[in-house]
């Protein structure tokens, strides 16, 4: 029996430390969508969702509730299986990315060496939900919406990457714990002025790279309706809806750790630095990532959507190019020991 | 090294597994009453003309081929970065030797407008 | 070490199998998923070896890319597959012959004289603070740098090769030139004109 615990213990833990991020990752998942409606709908001068309990509270909850009890509809000459692995293949490498955040320096489940090529590799995986549900729904307008998100993320993800060539350049590593590290000093020493052309291209791409508004023509839904998930129903439907909440998080979570310091307190090296000391380093991490989700739902309430010509022209034609630039210029900042960043 | 990659197994895992459970319980809790309109394909109010699944424009494959040759173009990229200050100059002009005939491919693509989108 | 034999070896028969599975599956689109299964364990038993980058990079360009090219062509050509089977059978020696001189081939450069226990020390573990992508950078771009910038051309010689066999103006399409909208000037679209104000007749 011992021996057995000896074995199991390790894993045991892991699972803990799994279950401590994950749920409230799903919670947080669960109100964004909340705080999505909510604020898209005082831009628009509405109240948003205000029924279901105090101020409209358990809606996310009552949601969640009405899409279990949905019937799954898999359509006629659908590749069955195919069909109903695709949400699967969208939210287990969403999730998975997760185990290599770092919350604060020392609180991260899995510090492995190449941190941030490992949440590149895996957020490079989730188009194949995408391509996948498109063409096993056997609609028009789910493959339509699929060729289209495909094509679209391809796209950005180059400029992500090489924005995070920029980033890596100026940290010198690829742990994410380092990256936050050699952010140190100030407001200023964070990488969102060295790297502010990076900075502005990631962050876009990030919102392209989940198919948010302005670039969410692949859902589309003036015109192909709901793009590669409109068959999808009930639970199959909610987990592709998790996967994209949950990939936005990440997204917002890994700006704040690459461009804004992370866990590093706003008010270092300056004379308020002592006042907010007792502040958990968490606290700062969560208050960063929230101001790029509120982007997020504010881009949505105020940009009409793109083109898809211009959606392609700017990522190719836009991003790559400044990306490349900066590269050069930050490897060039770094080669010559430019203070006060690369010395 | 390796103890650190048996979180991220698990986490993987995990992973699949939430994606698994919602729709088993899904199966089990929701109503099943198909009938052959609920599950025909959707379509502004008129039957489907044919198989869904048709030719796409050769634009997508070389989108998909520019893609691969970008993402290698970040693979080599990475390494370097990382280690720009130890390799120093050396190395700075030799990646930019790379970056240079890559630039000389981009401009090829521009200027043939395989980046137009019409 | 037990468990990490364990681990090599779950990869090991998944892999096999899902290699396998390419080759046997009916449908086009699971054999390409049978080889991104494959490509992902592949990844695993680099990773048991410590080939932390190469392992994530293979995730990355094979399963992140090329596999997505695979499957844009496998699902879009909508190839009729069973007339490439018939000559499944008639090919089957000659692919055996093929594949058992690959297989010499192989076993005489990659085989125990050369790559064994003897030959090469089993290399030690590394800590937890080795940093794999840095040894590799630290090479590739001094000691390497002529293999590396020749890789350069042949991505340069890819990127031709995809423009000039793949690339077509479809000479019926409109398109915007947003250049051109752009650049538009307010000379060139209206005119100002002064004139009397017209006197009412009648």
């Amino acid at each position: 029996m011992a021996e057995f615990w000896e074995f199991i213990r390790e894993p045991f833990f892991i699972t803990l430390w799994i279950v401590a991020i994950l749920v409230p990752l799903l919670l947080g998942v669960a109100y964004l969508t909340y705080a999505e409606r909510k604020i898209i709908g005082y831009m628009q001068v509405r109240i948003g969702p205000n029924r279901v309990g105090p101020r409209g509270w358990l809606q996310p909850i009552a949601d969640a509730l009405k899409l279990l009890m949905k019937e799954i509809i898999v359509p006629q000459n659908s590749n069955r299986f195919l069909f109903l692995i695709a949400p699967m293949i969208s939210i287990a490498p969403a999730l998975a990315a997760w185990a290599v955040m770092p919350f604060t320096d020392r609180l991260v489940l899995a510090n492995i060496d190449a941190s941030l090529l490992y949440i590149l590799a895996l957020t490079s995986m989730g188009v194949y939900g995408v391509i996948i549900a498109g063409w096993a729904s056997n609609s028009k307008y789910a493959f339509l919406g699929a060729m289209r998100s495909a094509a679209q993320i391809v796209a950005y993800e180059i400029a992500m990457g090489f924005a995070l060539v920029g980033v890596l350049i100026a940290g010198g590593s690829l742990n994410l714990v380092d990256i936050v590290q050699a952010q140190q000093g100030s407001l200023v020493h964070w990488f969102w002025l060295p790297l502010f052309p990076l900075f502005l291209v990631y962050f876009i791409s990030g919102v392209a790279e989940t198919n948010r508004a302005p670039f969410d023509v692949a859902e589309g839904e003036s015109e192909i309706v709901a793009g590669f998930h409109v068959e999808y129903s009930g639970m199959a439907f909610a987990v592709f809806f998790l996967a994209e909440y949950a990939n936005m998080i990440l997204i917002a979570a890994l700006a704040a750790l690459m461009f804004l310091g992370g866990w590093l307190s706003p008010f270092e090296g300056t004379w308020f630095e002592s006042w907010f000391a007792w502040v958990p380093g968490i606290f700062w991490l969560l208050v960063k990532t929230s101001l790029f989700l509120f982007c997020f739902l504010w881009f949505r309430a105020t940009f009409p959507r793109y083109r898809y010509d211009q959606i392609m022209r700017l990522g190719w034609k836009v991003f790559i190019p400044i990306t490349i630039v900066w590269i050069v210029v930050a490897g060039g900042l770094v080669v010559g020991e430019v203070g006060p960043w690369f010395n | 090294m390796l103890e650190n990659y048996l979180p991220i197994m698990i986490f993987i895992a995990i992973g699949i597994a939430i994606g698994v459970l919602p729709v088993l319980a899904g199966f089990v809790l929701g109503p099943r009453k198909p009938d052959s309109e609920k599950l025909s394909p959707y379509e502004c109010g008129f039957e489907a003309f044919e198989d869904s699944r048709m030719r796409f424009d050769v634009r997508y494959y070389l989108v998909a081929i520019l893609f691969i040759i970008f993402d290698l173009e970040i693979a080599f990229l990475f390494p370097w970065a990382i280690v720009l200050d130890s390799i120093g100059m050396f190395g700075f002009i030799a990646m930019m030797i790379f970056l240079g005939i890559l630039v000389i491919g981009f401009i090829y693509e521009w200027k043939k407008g395989a980046l137009e989108w019409e | 070490m037990g468990f990490e034999r364990f681990v090599f070896y779950v990869f090991a028969v998944i892999l096999v199998y899902a290699a396998a599975r390419v080759i046997t599956v009916r449908n086009p689109v699971h054999a390409v998923l049978h080889l991104v299964l494959a490509f992902f364990t592949c990844a695993g038993l680099w990773l048991l070896l410590e080939a932390e980058f190469l392992a994530i990079t293979l995730v990355l360009v094979y399963v992140g890319a090329v596999m997505v090219l695979f499957l844009f062509v496998v699902m879009m050509l909508d190839i009729n597959v069973s007339p490439l089977r018939e000559g499944f059978v008639k090919y089957l020696p000659m692919g055996f012959v093929v594949a058992l001189l690959i297989f010499a081939e192989m076993f005489m450069v990659l085989g125990v004289k050369n790559f064994g226990a003897q030959a090469v020390a089993i290399p030690e573990r590394h800590g937890a603070d080795y940093s794999n992508t840095r040894e590799i950078g630290n090479v590739l771009y001094t000691d390497y740098v002529y293999p590396f910038e020749i890789a350069s051309v042949i991505l340069l010689v890819a990127i031709i090769a995809a423009i000039a066999l793949t690339m077509r103006r479809r000479p019926d399409t409109r398109s915007q030139d947003p250049v051109a909208q752009v650049a538009v000037r307010r000379e060139d679209r209206v005119r100002l004109v002064k004139m009397k104000t017209e006197e009412k007749s009648g």
